[in-house]
């Protein structure tokens, strides 16, 4: 395994953090407070060419094939320099569960259709997975696609969907043949302006609450041919293949802000005075900074080792799986540690130290459970 | 080929898995539940391994990885 960044490498991550610092740090926390998804900042970021990154050259990105390693530092800086974990976690969830699998799965006319408005920032995009009854239990799914004449018939619904309420696409996953089981499922992109397809509005929910989170229903709505996702049956294989891209990239951005988050504790202990000292004095305190520092960088260690991979064009199901189960329950762990390290300040939400804690939480939910992560290693130790 | 594939899905995949009948080279292997989805990226991921391929993400279908016949079709023509 390699580690060294080149210097075009850290340059970049560098302009990536002076971007997010001068550019997406507005307002956040009204925004946390209702709900509100900043659609300027988004355009700021596929200005500066974040969304890019998702992108082949030809279709809007920066290089001929997409860079995982240079994504993943790109985005560990956005997450480092923007403190709405919500923006980067909207990104990542565009850039490498849609963008990816068109860029992977895709014929030329897809690429050129939504690669590019994707890219540019002109297009919102949103995956179609979970159900209701189809959480972790994913291929259990009940939205079915029949084929009519000239393309499917969509009908089922959707949940949870990320960006799903202002989306313009969506790629979304339905069942073709159920005999055939994970093989039956197959990917499609719907356009929102489809008949017979509709976005509820935005949930509240605890944390990345700038995050516009809903369901998608489907009902008879027509997907012309041309917007099937590769081979019918390929449903499996794109959702497979994005998988650990996924799981690196949001949790890089994470990362990112774990970093921040103990500089900016570090900063508050040596300042704040009790007893007549700095309280970062007191071993209490300092060994909860020490632990935060300890579940940053073995985090950090088990990120790189998966983009690395990745790079290289290796599975990474056990590393994967291992980097989101630490990383998602480091950053709740580390969060809470902020608070306590900021006293009552920390639990106030104007200092904007509790909602860290908030935004953590999905991170053991989303992208698999910290408990499906579990039986993802135990499995592969052959347990 | 074939009996490298079937011994390291029995071995290593199917360990505790108590199946009526024994898994032959035409078993649908994915779509039957025989394995889940992680167990079939690890038989992928063993095939890139053994046989010193490639398998790009468009190349995991029901064509190239329904059951070992296919898969070994499937290694043969790369």
């Amino acid at each position: 395994m390699d580690l060294s960044w080149s210097k075009a490498q850290i340059e970049y991550k560098k302009k990536v953090i002076e971007f997010a610092e001068q550019n997406l740090n507005n307002s956040i926390s009204e925004r946390d407070h209702v709900l509100e998804f900043s659609r300027e900042d988004w355009n700021k970021c596929a200005k500066f060419g974040i969304q890019g990154l998702a992108s082949p050259k030809k279709y809007g990105g920066h290089e001929d094939d997409i860079d995982i390693l240079t994504a993943t530092l790109a985005m560990e800086g956005l997450g480092y320099g923007c403190r709405d974990n919500g923006l980067p976690f909207s990104l990542n969830a565009q850039m490498w569960t849609v963008q990816l699998p068109i860029a992977q799965f895709g014929n030329a006319f897809q690429k050129e259709k939504y690669l590019k408005p994707l890219a540019s920032g002109e297009w919102i995009g949103s995956h179609g997975l979970t159900e209701a009854n189809a959480g972790s239990d994913i291929f259990n799914m009940e939205t079915t696609a029949t084929k009519v004449d000239g393309g499917y018939l969509l009908n089922g619904s959707k949940r949870l969907i990320t960006l799903g309420p202002i989306c313009d696409m969506v790629l979304v996953f339905a069942k073709t043949n159920p005999k055939l089981g994970k093989w039956g499922v197959s990917g499609f992109i719907v356009e929102s302006n489809s008949k017979g397809f509709k976005r509820s509005a935005n949930k509240s929910k605890m944390g990345l609450r700038t995050v516009p989170i809903g369901d998608l229903e489907f009902k008879d709505c027509f997907v012309p041919e041309e917007n099937r996702l590769g081979k019918e049956g390929a449903g499996w294989s794109i959702t497979i293949a994005s998988l650990e891209y996924d799981r690196c990239n949001i949790l890089a951005s994470q990362l990112g802000a774990m970093e921040y988050q103990l500089e900016d504790t570090i900063k508050f202990v040596k300042g704040r005075k009790q007893f007549g000292q700095s309280i970062g004095g007191f071993q209490s305190i300092s060994n909860r900074i020490a632990d935060m520092k300890l579940r940053l960088e073995t985090s950090r260690l088990l990120l790189y080792k998966v983009a690395w991979l990745k790079s290289q064009g290796k599975s990474a199901m056990m590393e994967a799986a291992l980097l989101k189960l630490h990383l998602s329950e480091s950053f709740i762990s580390s969060s809470l540690d902020a608070i306590r390290c900021h006293g009552g300040s920390g639990y106030l939400t104007e200092f904007e130290v509790e909602r860290n804690l908030r935004d953590a939480v999905g991170g053991v939910i989303y992208a698999g459970t910290s408990d499906i992560q579990r039986n993802i290693i135990s499995q592969i130790l052959g347990l | 080929m074939e009996q490298v594939i079937l011994k390291y899905i029995n071995e290593q995949l199917l360990f505790d898995n108590e199946m009526e009948e024994d898994l032959d080279s035409d078993t649908d292997l994915l779509g039957s539940g025989i394995l889940d989805s992680l167990g079939m990226v690890q038989l992928i991921a063993f095939v890139e391994k053994e046989f010193m391929v490639k398998v790009p993400p468009e190349d995991m279908v029901i064509e190239n990885f329904m059951n070992v016949d296919s898969v070994c079709a499937y290694l043969l023509s790369k």
